[in-house]
């Protein structure tokens, strides 16, 4: 079991590896991309800025701390995106055929599609999301204590697993229907519109929702809550503690989901 | 054993019904009409080691379907399918370790790397050791000229070095099974023929058993002893290639171009079945005639300019059987078909 899990990592390795220098020969469309996305995001930034700049706050949160709470997001996404981001082409990959040949080889599928990509454009998003989350540190003269330092690292990581499942949960759709992109566009997109605000400001059923059943809360709200001290909410701050093992659950959910699709697939072709 | 065992291989798939219009559409969502298609109806053979068979048919006639199947790829939905013991697609990692797969229209190789290093990726999937990877890379070099394009992009190959780099890669593990799905399409003559060559080549040293689907019949005759032939999902025969042509060989057809034109043409045991201005197609039975007694007899009666005979093409018979739903019994007794 061990083994062959270190056999798997050695393959992921390689192939990523292989994946990051083909990546790396187009060197313009790296650049630009890596660019592109941290424009983007901080050009979403200063609409927030301005948005704030006539409002004050929104439902108690400032600026700073909305900032904060975006840049959290941010950050687990675009390690998602690094990661995960070519699964929203599982359609593509089955339309085309390509994926028969995946299961051709002796390696689980799963294993090939995610070692498929190393999205190093991606990382645009995290040079945002640290200088953005950097400048509101300072700003909100936080000080955090270890334990803070903790449920930022299972905030980071959770978030990406959350994350990362969500869109491994989009793909296993086209073994199905063949189909996944415009469910991705869909779903995952105004989830994360809404990870920009807090929580709070939303309906309670979709509260409820994207805590229980599509986590995304876990991925910066609830562990914003407890970075930032913010004792007045609705949720208490000690939800913040879970977004690691929730990601690992989550995880475990739509890696099983994804298994069934296979199955599926297996069973009535493409 | 047989290294493969296929005993009454069937395959359903269930397809869902599209519902006209909009309401149609919409009732679809909740509540879907299936309809059943059924691709492989009660497949059975068995091939040995070293043998290579041609496996054909129609487009439609189940080919692929049972390739994905010997290959782990689909879940057969009744009966047994044994790869050099494994269950395929219930060992598929395993299965997939002793079998090589080219499919003719789509490439496995990493379409933006160069060649060289779709090579590499697969030895660290198939986890070859370092000598076996050096000593099969220098074999397929010498055989294919690898080298020339090793360090070019796969997409920016010709299909002939494309073809050339899928079955290199295919067989970069020691596979002790080929399937190849339409290695030839599209090739033009030359690497046609080097492809075939190549093919033969790795049969006769490796001894590696090759299955092999195609439309190009030329690939079958140049290649297999074999022939399965497919259809509507069931199997219309599975003998040797040669026994065809034999039995169809004693049709043969005598083209003869009369130096005027001829309205009441006749003979004894012999059919014109197609004429065009002063060219006649004669047909008749190489068991009861031979071509030279026939060619005196009519040269007797009128002035021939020009004379050739032909023999049957494998492809007219295998569309005779297609067209006309012939199990190959049938088409044997029936010999006036052709």
């Amino acid at each position: 079991m061990l083994k062959s899990c270190l056999r798997g990592l050695k393959i992921y390795f390689y192939m990523v590896g292989v994946s990051i220098k083909t990546q790396l020969q187009y060197r313009y469309a790296f650049v630009m991309n890596i660019l592109g996305w941290a424009m983007t995001y901080a050009g979403t930034a200063i609409t927030m800025w301005v948005m704030l700049y006539s409002f004050g706050s929104i439902r108690g949160w400032t600026f700073w701390e909305l900032l904060f709470l975006f840049a959290l997001a941010v950050l687990s996404w675009s390690i998602t995106m690094v990661l995960f981001f070519h699964f929203h082409n599982m359609d593509e990959y089955i339309v085309e055929g390509t994926f028969d040949r995946f299961l051709v080889r002796p390696i689980h599928p799963f294993l090939h599609v995610i070692a498929l990509k190393f999205d190093v454009g991606a990382f645009g998003q995290l040079l945002f999301s640290i200088v953005a989350m950097i400048i509101a540190y300072v700003q909100l003269k936080l000080n955090w204590q270890f334990y803070q330092w903790l449920v930022f690292l299972g905030a980071i990581i959770g978030g990406t697993l959350i994350q990362g499942s969500m869109l491994v949960l989009i793909s296993a759709a086209a073994f199905w229907t063949t189909r996944s992109e415009r469910l991705f566009w869909a779903l995952m997109w105004p989830a994360r519109n809404l990870m920009n605000y807090p929580l709070t400001v939303f309906p309670r059923f979709i509260q409820l929702l994207v805590t229980f059943l599509l986590p995304f809360a876990f991925v910066n709200f609830l562990p914003a809550l407890t970075l930032l001290d913010k004792t007045k909410e609705s949720f208490d701050p000690f939800w913040g503690f879970f977004s690691l093992p929730v990601g690992i659950a989550f995880f475990a959910i739509c890696f099983k989901i994804w298994n069934l699709g296979l199955d599926h697939y297996k069973s009535a072709g493409s | 054993m047989s290294l493969i065992e296929v005993r009454h291989l069937c395959k359903e798939f269930k397809i869902a019904k599209r519902q006209e219009g909009l309401t149609g559409a919409l009732r679809s969502l909740f509540h879907r009409q299936y309809t059943t298609k059924i691709a492989v109806n009660d497949i059975s053979f068995s091939i040995g080691t070293g043998e290579m068979v041609g496996y054909i048919g129609p487009n439609g006639a189940g080919k692929s379907t049972t390739i994905k199947m010997l290959t782990g790829i689909l879940v057969p939905s009744s009966g047994e399918i044994r790869v050099n013991g494994l269950i395929p697609y219930k060992e598929r990692r395993r299965n997939a370790r002793q079998i090589g797969v080219v499919f003719g229209q789509r490439t496995q190789l990493w379409w933006d790397l160069p060649t060289i290093e779709s090579f590499e990726l697969l030895k660290q999937i198939f986890q070859i050791p370092p000598d076996r990877y050096r000593q099969n890379m220098a074999l397929f070099n010498e055989i294919l000229d690898l080298d020339e394009f090793l360090q070019t992009p796969v997409r920016q190959l010709s299909l002939g070095q494309r073809m050339r780099a899928d079955i290199a890669a295919a067989l970069l593990h020691d596979p002790k099974i080929l399937f190849l799905d339409e290695p030839t399409i599209g090739l033009d003559v030359v690497a046609k023929e080097r492809m075939r060559s190549f093919i033969r080549e790795i049969n006769k040293n490796r001894g590696v058993t090759v299955i092999l689907t195609t439309h190009d019949m030329s690939d079958i005759e140049k290649l297999c002893q074999r022939m399965i032939l497919i259809d509507k999902g069931q199997v219309m025969y599975d003998g040797e290639l040669t026994k065809i042509k034999e039995t169809f060989g004693k049709t043969r057809i005598l083209i003869v171009d009369f130096e005027e034109n001829i309205d009441d043409f006749s003979l004894d045991g012999v059919e014109v079945i197609k004429q065009e201005g002063n060219r006649r197609w004669l047909k008749f039975n190489r068991e009861v005639h031979t071509a030279s007694q026939l060619i005196s007899q009519i040269s007797e009666k009128y002035e021939i300019k020009d004379i050739s005979i032909q023999d049957p093409e494998i492809e007219v018979l295998i569309r005779n059987i297609y067209e006309h739903n012939y199990t190959l019994d049938q088409v044997f007794t029936d010999k006036t078909r052709i």
